[in-house]
C-alpha cells in the first residue's frame, strides 16, 4: 500500500479517566469525541467519518453504545460510520481506507467504557461454557498460557516483566493524569504483588478505566493547515492469526506482531533502528515483550538483558509507554499508545516530554502497536512527525 | 449440595463430544480426507475444507501443552478450589484440549508433563474429562 505520509492524526480528546462515578459509557465517548474535533481545530460540521468502539453486550441500565447513539449525541451525520468490536484492531486502517476511497474527509474514532464505577468489567461474563466448565475465564488466563509456555521456550519470566512494570510506572509517575501517577513500584513492589493467574501478577496486568479517548484522522494536506505539526502514519501493518490460545501453538512467537511488523516496516521503508520511541499494546507485561520481540528489537530470550538498566525508562536508550501505558496510565485499548505517541511527536507531553527534558532522544519517528483478543489480532502503526 | 460451577450447554457441533464424555469416551471428529482430528468440533475440516467426518475415540494420554493457575475465582463455584490449574493438553490424537490437572499440586505442573484422562462425574447428565500426571 502506498499510504505512506499520506495521512495523519490531528487532534486528541481525552475526558476525566480513572474512577469517574455517575457517568454512562456514552458520555465518555461523546465528551472524547468533542474534545478531538476540538482539538484538531475543527466544527463537528467537518467530520464526516466515525467509528465507535461498541461493547458487546451492552450495559444494564445504560443505553447500548452503538454509532449511531454516538453520532447522534455529538450531532453528526456521518457519510461513513462503523463500530470495532470484539477486537479486531482494525479501525485506524478501516479510517484511512475511508479517506484514501475519497469517500471521507476527516476520520473520528472513539473509545470508551466504564468498567470501574459502571460494574461490569471487560471480558466478564460466559462466552463459551466449553471453557468455563473447567474455570477458564477472562483475558488474564489466556495471556498466563501464553507467558507460561513461552516461559518454557525462551526462559523468559517475571525477572524480565519486572523492568517493564517498573519502567512503565516510571513514565506514569511523570503524567499527572496517569492512575498510577501517585504510586512508584520498585522491583520488591513488584515480587510482592499478589498472584491474579500465575504466572501473572497483579502489576502485569493492565488497569481498569473509567473515561474515554478519541482522535481525529484526516490528509497530510489538510493536516498542514490545521494548528498543530504534523504527525503523520508512515506505516502500517496488520495480521490475525485468529485462533484461540486454546488451541494456537504460536504464543511464545511469532504472533500477530511479526508480519504486521514486517509490513508496516516495508511501507515506512525503515528498521527498528530508526524508531525512537515505542507505545507498545500492554494488556500485560508479556505482551510487551513478545510485541518488540517479533519486532525485532532483540532475540527470542534476550529480553531480561534487553530490559535492564533502564531501557525502556526515562533517560532509558528506548522508551516505551510514556505516559505510563496501560499498565499504569489508562486503559483505552489501542487509543492509549496513538494517542501518547501523537502528543509525543506534537511535543505536547510536558513532564515526560521526549527530549532533554526526560534526558531521551527527541522524537521524529514513533512505533505503536494494538493486540486483541488472546494474541488474536495485531496491528502497527508507525508515526512521525513530518 | 447442588454442582455449583457452570455446566456443558452442548450445541449442535458438539453435543456428541459431550454424549461421549458421559460414557467416559474422548470423542473427536477426524477428517476422512486429510486425516485431521479436530477440536472445536465443525461442520468442515479447517486444513482441507472436507466435510467428510468420522468420529474417533481418543486415548486419553497427552501432555500438558500450557496452563495457569488462578488464584482468584471469577466464578462462585470455583471460590473453594483456588488455586486451581487450567491447561492445554496436547493429545496424542492430535488436538489441544483445555481442561484441569487434578490429582497433585500446582506447583508440581510442567510443561511437557505426560497426563491421561480422568473422569468427573459431575451431574447424572454430564461428566468431565481432566487430566493427571502419569506416574
Amino acid at each position: 500500500m502506498g499510504l505512506k505520509d499520506k495521512y495523519a492524526i490531528v487532534g486528541v480528546g481525552y475526558t476525566p479517566q480513572g474512577r469517574v462515578p455517575d457517568r454512562t459509557a456514552l458520555s465518555f465517548h461523546v465528551e472524547a469525541i468533542s474534545n478531538a474535533i476540538k482539538d484538531a481545530g475543527l466544527k463537528r460540521e467537518d467530520i464526516d467519518g466515525l467509528i465507535c468502539y461498541r461493547h458487546f453486550p451492552s450495559f444494564s441500565g445504560e443505553p447500548d453504545v452503538t454509532p449511531y447513539l454516538v453520532a447522534q449525541h455529538v450531532g453528526l451525520a456521518p457519510k461513513v460510520m462503523s463500530q470495532e468490536a470484539n477486537c479486531a484492531r482494525d479501525q485506524l486502517l478501516n479510517a484511512l481506507c475511508w479517506l484514501e476511497a475519497g469517500l471521507c474527509s476527516y476520520v473520528v474514532i472513539s473509545y470508551a467504557h466504564n468498567p470501574l464505577s459502571g460494574g461490569r468489567f471487560f471480558g466478564q461474563g460466559i462466552d463459551n461454557y466449553n471453557k468455563a466448565v473447567f474455570g477458564q475465564f477472562g483475558a488474564t488466563s489466556g495471556y498466563a498460557m501464553a507467558a507460561r509456555r513461552a516461559m518454557h521456550t525462551f526462559a523468559t519470566g517475571p525477572e524480565t516483566w519486572k523492568h517493564i512494570a517498573v519502567g512503565q510506572r516510571k513514565w506514569a509517575n511523570l503524567n499527572p493524569i496517569a492512575m498510577m501517577h501517585d504510586r512508584t513500584m520498585t522491583y520488591d513492589d513488584y515480587y510482592n504483588s499478589r498472584w491474579v493467574v500465575e504466572p501473572l501478577r497483579l502489576p502485569d496486568n493492565c488497569l481498569v478505566t473509567d473515561g474515554g479517548r478519541a482522535c481525529v484522522v484526516t490528509s497530510v494536506e489538510r493536516a498542514r493547515h490545521l494548528g498543530h505539526p504534523v504527525v503523520a502514519i508512515m506505516g502500517l501493518g496488520q495480521h490475525n492469526p485468529a485462533c484461540e490460545i486454546e488451541q494456537a501453538t504460536n504464543m511464545a512467537g511469532p504472533t500477530g506482531a511479526k508480519l504486521s511488523g514486517e509490513i508496516a516496516f516495508a511501507m515506512a521503508g525503515i528498521t527498528p533502528d530508526d524508531i525512537d520511541a515505542c507505545e507498545i499494546y500492554d494488556c500485560f507485561t508479556y505482551t510487551v515483550e513478545i510485541t518488540l520481540q517479533d519486532y525485532g528489537f532483540f532475540k527470542p530470550g534476550e529480553g531480561r538483558y534487553w530490559f535492564q538498566d533502564g531501557t525502556i525508562e526515562p533517560g532509558g536508550r528506548m522508551p516505551v509507554n510514556t505516559s505510563g501505558g496501560q499498565l499504569s496510565e489508562a486503559y483505552f485499548m489501542g487509543l492509549t499508545q496513538l494517542t501518547e505517541a501523537t502528543m509525543q511527536l506534537m511535543g505536547r507531553c510536558e513532564e515526560r516530554q521526549l527530549g532533554p527534558k526526560t534526558n531521551t532522544k527527541t522524537p521524529e519517528i514513533i512505533l505503536c502497536s494494538d493486540n486483541g483478543g488472546i494474541l488474536q489480532t495485531h496491528s502497527t502503526t508507525i508515526l512521525r512527525r513530518l | 449440595m447442588a454442582y455449583q460451577k457452570p455446566l456443558p450447554k452442548p450445541n449442535a457441533d458438539d453435543r456428541f463430544f459431550w454424549d461421549g464424555c458421559k460414557k467416559h469416551k474422548l470423542l473427536f471428529q477426524k477428517c476422512q480426507n486429510c486425516g485431521l482430528v479436530r477440536w472445536p468440533p465443525s461442520i468442515i475440516c479447517p486444513h482441507c475444507h472436507s466435510h467428510d467426518t468420522e468420529v474417533i475415540e481418543a486415548n486419553g494420554k497427552g501432555k500438558v501443552y500450557t496452563y495457569a493457575i488462578y488464584h482468584q475465582a471469577y466464578h462462585p463455584g470455583f471460590e473453594s478450589e483456588v488455586p486451581y490449574v487450567t491447561a492445554v493438553v496436547e493429545l496424542e490424537a492430535g488436538p489441544h484440549f483445555l481442561s484441569n490437572i487434578i490429582g497433585c499440586s500446582p506447583d508440581d505442573v510442567e510443561c511437557d508433563m505426560p497426563v491421561e484422562v480422568v473422569w468427573e462425574d459431575i451431574t447424572g447428565e454430564f461428566s468431565l474429562p481432566k487430566f493427571k500426571p502419569i506416574s
